[in-house]
């Protein structure tokens, strides 16, 4: 039966001698992958909406018994590739993509993140890509069920309020001056406030505030090791984006 | 007990690993090999072991090639002041299918692509600043292909490139000739907006 659903463009890998196989990440479904028949060779169906991150109305079928849906047109709702791309924002659009391919589960629908990837890839078309980065990076943890409670330690249950807190990689949660162990990194209290900010407002807010790398540097960093503890490997794009 | 004798399941094993070729196809072509004569075989065999012996990357443009510099560097009637970006050796082919570019190449062996851990570092870029360095570059077409990525090296090698008596151009985009605007979709029906051109 034919479906249609609007949805994310995750990313595509070359399948066969003209396919391609591509990740979408629909808003009715969830994570759907499929086959995009003779999308190498031929632009006609697909044209430039096979791009990572292009919001796009897809139309697909799936049969019976098989994993991959047969990926029948998509229709291009926005894309990146209208504003100029630069390497930051490509490695922030690949980041979102990466983070949601390996946190999401095949065919599991999620509006509240469906939404959460919309605003953030509409904030990275402009402006520094540091403040969208952080608001994804929390909500996603969040919305996943990852986050643990910021303010305590999740060792000694100590609240944290404006005291010193670590993060380690091997721990739960945050960790008090007393609890921390060898080689924990800080996460700063004004770090902790962004959070707390970011989780009273919409993206919005935040677009004309100031903000440079530095800033929530230790909170994103803190979030992507506990997405990388999740899924028990190491982002491809987070290691690229400590390097810019 | 095995399916094919060990050299034939050798075969089959090596020929999968080829870009489009199945287990079915590889087997095709095993037997095929097999029913060649002995002298087709060797021609065939050594065809592989030159291609890896005596093909390398060209030390000025990193064009694949047999001699060094390759054919398009050392050729004196090529503008050698004009320089085209390619991704990969095979877009030459397709810049050379116009008979209108008589400029020379870099090749880049890649884009940046981040879900693929291709950061500039993974590129040919120094040897491309090398080149302008000599100052014997007067124009740089940046011809990467028109993707996320494309678009992303194309912008990164602007910031990179761009100096003083260095013109810096990137390949026009937009509705393929021959074809019906009717079909576009909004991006390509956009660029092709964007980059028109008075006449």
């Amino acid at each position: 039966m034919p479906k249609q659903s609007e949805a994310l463009v995750l990313r595509t890998y070359p399948f066969h001698e003209a396919d391609l196989l591509v990740t979408l990440f629909t808003r009715a479904e969830g994570k759907v992958r499929g086959v995009a028949k003779s999308a190498q060779k031929s632009r006609k169906r697909f044209g430039g909406a096979l791009e990572p991150l292009t919001y796009v109305t897809a139309h697909w079928a799936d049969k019976e018994k098989q994993e991959l849906a047969r990926f029948d047109s998509f229709e291009i709702i926005s894309s990146p590739l209208a504003v100029e791309v630069n390497y930051p924002r490509l490695l922030a659009l690949g980041y979102v993509a990466e983070v949601i391919d390996q946190l999401l589960p095949d065919r599991e629908p999620s509006d509240s993140i469906f939404r959460l990837a919309l605003s953030v890839v509409k904030h990275l078309q402009a402006g520094p890509i540091w403040m969208p980065l952080t608001y994804f990076d929390l909500w996603i943890v969040r919305l996943i069920g990852l986050l643990p409670d910021l303010s305590q330690c999740a060792v000694c249950g100590t609240a944290l309020n404006s005291s010193r807190a670590y993060f380690h990689p091997l721990a739960d949660g945050l960790l008090c001056a007393n609890d921390k162990r060898l080689a924990s990194s800080e996460i700063s209290a004004e770090s902790r406030m962004i959070a707390a900010g970011m989780f009273r407002a919409p993206v919005e807010t935040f677009t004309s505030l100031h903000w440079p790398r530095q800033r929530g540097a230790d909170l994103r960093r803190f979030l992507a090791q506990s997405i990388e503890r999740h899924i028990e490997k190491k982002l491809v794009t987070a290691s690229m984006l400590d390097r810019i | 007990m095995a399916k094919f004798a060990e050299p034939m399941a050798r075969l089959i094993d090596e020929l999968k690993k080829l870009p489009g070729v199945g287990s079915k196809s590889a087997q095709r072509m095993a037997f095929h090999i097999l029913r060649s004569s002995a002298d087709d075989a060797d021609t065939l065999a050594s065809a592989i072991q030159n291609l890896k012996e005596k093909l390398h990357l060209c030390s000025i443009c990193n064009n694949i090639t047999d001699i060094d510099p390759c054919t398009y560097c050392a050729n004196v009637t090529r503008n050698q002041r004009l320089v085209c970006v390619v991704e990969e050796p095979t877009n030459i082919a397709a810049v050379e299918k116009t008979r209108h570019y008589n400029g020379v190449y870099h090749v880049l062996h890649g884009a940046l692509s981040p879900l693929h851990g291709v950061g500039p570092e993974q590129l040919r870029i120094p040897s491309l600043l090398k080149r302008l360095e000599n100052g014997s570059i007067d124009e740089i077409i940046l011809a990467t292909n028109p993707t996320l990525e494309g678009e992303a090296t194309a912008v990164y090698l602007t910031d990179l490139i761009k100096r003083p008596g260095v013109k810096v151009t990137r390949i026009a985009t937009g509705i393929p000739a021959g074809s019906d605007i009717e079909y576009a979709d909004e991006v390509t029906m956009l660029k092709a907006i964007e980059g028109r051109r008075e006449l």
